[in-house]
């Protein structure tokens, strides 16, 4: 789980591009909107009628002391009753629409440019800042343009359906109820911001909370034996004071709030009834406006707190609008021209009719190759690999060994000079014809969640269940596979958590045996697995290797000496190449790389022998 | 009783401010049901000149001899009993939030020292997933249920009784049937959010699938990529959208039908007391300020009896969570029990006849292990994995604790000794190391927060580590952990060893410790540390064979015992499990060689 922290606001004024864009989603479903916003509407006109119906009652019944229209309040209000509860339907119903369509195109849009994206926008982008855009984000963005949006037109017809009814009926009392407004609606935006705010900071101190907690369980053995119980704890309780502390002042702004606005309501009732009633005393108005005026001021609070409520988080959604739109219209750097496009066809509708079949020979043509950042990783880097045979990479860290690996799977392009495929440039193909034909074993190698048998057949879901057992019998992964009890249908658990590294390893070998690549790129793990999974694996590489082109950033001696050939790299360049035999004859680089881990005996005891 | 003590138990030192805060909810809620007699008061007794069904001392203050005076008092009083009104209900929510806060600030502290202490075996059981799920989203539930859902129970209570109350005292007949509809709206609401829950899983379900798609998409982008897969993807993520959507679909349509239909209900109610209300002050049975505060009153029913059944349809949540915190809380510590004593430590370990075995196996992990290291000494111990060797090592530090035999360290037996202090004497290097999220820095110096500059870098160097951090844009000051840069398994090891490096212990045991490391690096620490560690006891695990080989004392185990013993030179003559080890490993390097000395 990563923990990831952000600005949660735009630092931009209002704008009005990326709300366009925005809307622009919502245009497949307007029906939705516009019967939320009907709905939203009817339901302000009702609270707006509905003590007006009351006063009805009072003027025209109770007054007059007849019953005679009481038949007439009693359907009137069973019209009201039926709109409400169709209304108050239609309301949830579309606003629940509206955000859920919404969050679902938004997450689709964003998933497929996702997959469009090149690996090196992966490498920039942590996983919690593109799963925060996915969730959180399309959330809240979903929510206000919904539910906001709706409460929003109930809100404002009720306040202005008040505001012209008050001043039809009084316009004395009118203007005393409407003098509290301003102070109102300011005193709400104030504190809702506070309250934003405060709310925000307890959101990190409680991820931090929440990380602390996952450090101590993952840590436990670690504090155990390192005696960190105290200190830990120490911390620990700085950040469960600092929340408390936070969460008391934020209950604080709260708890002052909605007080403050109770008693300014109060006082405005205080102000009628003394102006109101001294009116009715000498028979000016009837009581009955007394009681609207007072029945309004009560509706009022709402829709304030309301538009206060949803002001203050539009700042907010904003700053969600903005990560998101950014997303989905990231330029992929790594794009096939229109051309081959329209030949081969995209990374998501192929036109396999159309595509040559790729045999395997690579070569690096001058390339070169600078990451964004500027440094230069290759320089005119050129290297020359026959189909079918198998090239180990050698070399340290940032020798450039992922580079080229990155480089001949397409995931980074070359900054100059060309990459050839069966002599052509792969440019004039599609990313697609090259990836179907690529076979990927990573150092640690991910699985999906579902079965063992799925996992395999990911590179190619139609092969049956015979070349499946067949792929895992040649890597030697069916051992332990027959050995759980759902067999291949085991369930490997989110990201193959219910297997172990070994395991795994031998199932991506499978996986990518089954898929039969032309080329295949296999980063050796360095993880220690016990001897005999060991032996597994490696025999599991010879027959993954076997007959296709193949870049192995290797560290087994027994995957580098059968290699057809070994390019020992420093800084970006090729030190030394050629086959085992060949370098040791050299007694350069290599020589000493490999030798030295027997510098202490074995090469004394069998130089002497 | 179980259950209440359950409830009760995380309040300690609590109670008090609780049952407080819980007097002025209740008097609120009575204050609250006055304000519709101050308008009624009004309306009937100032301006209609008939009776006042405000409480004695209240109307006592409004007495005056003109009716603008009498409603210039009611203007006043009825602001200053607001202000009263709204400080109590500040007061009310301060102490609320003082509580409520203090109570999860006592659960997330006692949670987090319970786990530190809770035993070795249970942790590698235990889910962090789960754990970490239990002390967040549990607390946060119990804390939702003390500081609002519980005290939101009385205040709804309250308000209902004390409305009825008051109406009661206007018109009895009238009362009853402002009542008639509402066990309706409240069995309607229970019975409703009862059986919503499994809806509610059923779409919390649907978008766990569809996030964990999309992370498992996210981080496994390189071999989505290089199968070609993005459209496979992008339709199984959509698949996991859509089926979200339907579900959540599903729930609004029933919440739709769920506020539509209650509100439907509620206004049944309100029609009902309304049309008899009006019948009755035409007959003059109300006044008319009355019939007004009715309307009123009638609102203070019927929305709280829907909240009510909404809230004790929505109960179980809170029971659940207890049950799943009590289950951590009701684990033993390790440390409950322990031996006060701190004898010297100097590096001197026998073990005889040491056996182990896990209550829920049959078989035993170690049988009989008996060896001795003299200060100073270095022991490698060599075997397959489940030979026993990580289980041996546990022992020493007391992560378990063995059934059979004894270990001693200088002659004490480990379990007259306190854990804590063993465990300060006994370092351990582990295979993968964790590193807490902070700076390099402070990683390196977490068990010597005074270690000067220099000491820090030097036990860097020693680990072959100040290079590669000095290669990173922070340098020493560069974040780890969750929130930082994510180091490869060989810096991690590496950063454990330089942690270790900073502590003086008798004792240091390297389980399998430089495993990532390649073997230049490897080869260059172990010169180093031996340098630095010349009288420090070591005990070294290890898959390679060619570190085993420079050890005083070898072990093999085999199966929980120990088969062969001796150093580099007898194991190799003995022709045994060693010399086969050896024999695998060197193969390769064997022939290696001959193909070395046929190039010369």
């Amino acid at each position: 789980m990563e923990y990831f922290e952000e600005e949660e606001y735009s630092n931009s004024k209002f704008d009005m591009k990326v709300w366009y864009k925005i809307f622009s989603y919502m245009k497949p479903f307007k029906r939705n909107v516009i019967f939320g916003i009907f709905a939203a509407i009817v339901l302000g006109a009702i609270d707006t009628i509905y003590p007006l119906i009351n006063k009805y009652a009072i003027d025209e019944i109770i007054e007059t002391q007849s019953l005679e229209k009481l038949p007439y309040f009693i359907a009137f209000y069973v019209f009201i009753m039926i709109t409400i509860g169709f209304m108050v339907f239609g309301f949830i119903i579309n606003a629940g629409q509206v955000q859920q369509k919404l969050s679902f195109a938004l997450r689709k849009d964003a998933f497929k440019k996702l997959h469009e994206l090149p690996f090196s926008y992966y490498d920039r982008t942590p996983v919690g800042w593109i799963m925060a855009r996915m969730t959180s984000d399309s959330r809240n963005l979903s929510d206000i343009l919904s539910w906001g949006l709706i409460d929003l037109s109930w809100g404002m017809l009720m306040m202005t359906g008040i505001i012209i009814v008050m001043f039809i009926i009084n316009l004395k009392l009118a203007l005393i109820t409407l003098s509290v407004l301003p102070i109102l609606i300011g005193l709400s935006i104030y504190f809702k911001k506070k309250i934003l705010k405060a709310y925000r900071k307890i959101r990190k101190e409680n991820s931090k909370i929440t990380g602390a907690f996952n450090e101590g369980i993952m840590g436990a053995k670690t504090t155990k034996t390192l005696v960190l119980e105290e200190q830990n704890f120490n911390d620990f309780d700085h950040l469960t004071s600092k929340m408390k502390r936070h969460s008391i002042r934020a209950a604080m702004f709260a708890g002052l709030y909605f007080p403050s606005i109770l008693f300014i309501a109060t006082v405005v009732t205080s102000l009628v009834i003394y102006y109101g009633g001294i009116d009715v005393s000498t028979n000016v108005i009837s009581y009955s406006v007394l009681y609207l005026f007072i029945a309004y001021i009560g509706s009022f609070f709402e829709p304030i707190m309301q538009l206060a409520n949803i002001l203050a988080r539009f700042q907010q959604a904003q700053a969600s609008a903005e990560r998101i739109i950014t997303l989905i219209e990231q330029e992929p750097e790594i794009l096939d021209s229109p051309e081959v496009i329209e030949k081969y066809g995209d990374a998501i509708n192929f036109k396999k009719e159309n595509w040559e079949e790729l045999v395997g020979a690579v070569e690096f043509e001058n390339v070169t190759f600078k990451y964004s950042k500027g440094e230069t990783v290759l320089a005119n880097f050129n290297l020359k690999v026959e189909a079918g045979h198998s090239v180990a990479l050698v070399g340290h860290t940032g020798a450039g060994k992922s580079t080229i690996v990155n480089l001949i799977c397409r995931f980074y392009e070359p900054t100059s000079g060309r990459i050839l495929i069966d002599g052509s440039n792969y440019k004039n193909r599609s990313i697609g014809w090259l990836h179907d034909n690529l076979g990927y074993v990573l150092q640690s190698p991910h699985l999906f969640s579902g079965t063992i048998l799925e996992n395999i057949r990911y590179g190619r879901p139609d092969a049956t269940l015979e070349e499946v057992i067949e792929a895992a019998k040649l890597v030697e992964a069916d051992n332990f596979i027959t050995k759980f009890k759902e067999g291949y249908e085991t369930e490997v658990g989110e990201g193959g958590a219910r297997l172990s590294v070994g395991e795994k390893q031998l199932i991506s070998f499978a996986r990518a045996l089954l898929a039969d690549p032309k080329i295949l790129i296999l980063d050796e793990a360095t993880s220690s697995v016990d001897t005999k999974t060991e032996k597994s694996i490696q025999r599991a590489i010879k027959i993954v290797l076997e007959g296709r082109t193949s870049f192995v950033i290797a560290h087994r001696l027994s995957t580098i000496t059968s290699s057809n050939r070994i390019l020992v790299l420093e800084n970006g360049i090729i030190e030394e190449s050629g086959t085992h035999a060949e370098l040791i004859k050299l007694e350069k680089r290599y020589f000493k790389l490999y030798t030295n881990q027997f510098k202490s005996k074995v090469i004394e005891d069998s130089k002497n022998g | 009783m179980n259950r209440i003590n359950q409830f009760f138990k995380w309040m300690k030192g609590n109670k008090k401010y609780y049952l407080f805060a819980a007097l002025l909810l209740i008097s609120l809620q009575y204050f609250r049901t006055l304000t519709p007699l101050f308008i009624q008061h009004t309306i009937d007794s100032v301006i209609l000149g008939k009776e006042s069904n405000l409480p004695i001392f209240i109307k006592n203050m409004m007495e005056a001899d003109t009716v603008t005076k009498q409603l210039f008092l009611v203007a006043v009083i009825y602001s200053l009993f607001a202000l009263m009104r709204v400080t109590i209900m500040f007061i009310r929510r301060m102490i609320n939030a003082f509580y409520t806060e203090r109570i999860a600030y006592n659960m997330r502290n006692t949670l987090y020292k319970k786990l530190q202490d809770l035993s070795f075996s249970y942790h590698s059981h235990a889910e962090t997933g789960d754990l970490i799920q239990r002390c967040t989203t549990d607390v946060e539930t119990y804390r939702v249920f003390i500081g609002e859902q519980l005290i939101e129970i009385l205040r709804l209570v309250f308000l209902i009784s004390f409305s009825i109350m008051q109406m009661s005292r206007m018109s009895n007949e009238m009362t009853m049937i402002s009542l008639l509809i509402t066990p309706i709206i409240f069995t309607a609401s229970f019975v409703y959010f009862l059986k919503v829950k499994k809806i509610f899983k059923r779409v919390e379900e649907a978008e766990a699938k569809m996030t964990t798609t999309l992370q498992e998409s996210i981080t496994g982008i390189r071999v989505v990529k290089a199968f070609a897969k993005e459209k496979f993807e992008i339709e199984k993520f959509d698949k996991h959208s859509k089926k979200y959507l339907k579900e959540d679909f599903n729930l609004l349509k029933i919440m739709a039908v769920y506020w539509g239909g209650t509100d439907f209900i509620i206004f049944i109610q309100y029609c009902l007391t309304l049309t008899i209300g009006i019948y009755y002050t035409v007959n003059g049975a109300l006044d008319p300020g009355q019939f007004i505060a009715f309307l009123s009153y009638v609102g203070m029913i019927v929305w709280p009896m829907r909240q009510l059944g909404r809230i004790v349809g929505d109960f179980g949540k809170t029971t659940v969570a207890l049950d799943r915190l009590d289950e951590i809380m009701l684990k033993e510590s390790e440390h409950d029990g322990d031996s006060t004593n701190t004898p010297k430590i100097t590096g001197f370990v026998e073990f005889e006849n040491v056996g182990f075995q896990f209550d829920d196996d049959d078989v035993p992990l170690l049988k009989d292990i008996s060896f001795k290291v003299n200060r100073g000494e270095s022991l490698a111990i060599v075997g397959k994995t489940g030979s026993g060797k990580s289980t041996l090592i546990n022992l020493m530090i007391r992560l378990l604790d063995n059934q059979k035999g004894s270990i001693k360290f200088d002659g004490v037996d480990i379990k007259d000794i306190n854990k804590k202090h063993l465990r300060r004497n006994v370092g351990i290097i582990m295979q993968e190391p964790f590193l807490y999220s902070r700076t390099l820095y402070e990683n390196i110096r977490i068990m010597n927060k005074d270690a000067h500059e220099e000491k820090v870098f030097k036990a860097a160097s020693i680990a072959s580590l100040h290079n590669d951090i000095k290669g990173f844009e922070g340098g020493y000051e560069t974040m780890v952990g969750e929130r930082g840069v994510t180091l490869s398994g060989g810096q991690k090891q590496r950063v454990a060893i330089a942690r270790m490096l900073l502590d003086d212990k008798p004792v240091v045991i390297f389980d399998d410790s430089l495993s990532a490391v390649d073997t230049e690096t490897d080869i260059q620490i172990r010169t180093a540390l031996k340098d630095h560690w010349n009288n420090t006891t070591m005990f070294i695990i290890t898959h390679r064979i060619t570190t085993a080989m420079e050890a005083d004392k070898i072990i093999v185990l085999d199966k929980g015992e120990i088969v062969e013993m001796g150093n580099h030179e007898s194991l190799l003559r003995d022709d045994g499990i060693y010399a086969q080890l050896w024999d695998i490993q060197t193969n390769v390097e064997y022939d290696f060689m001959k193909l070395d000395k046929g190039v010369e």
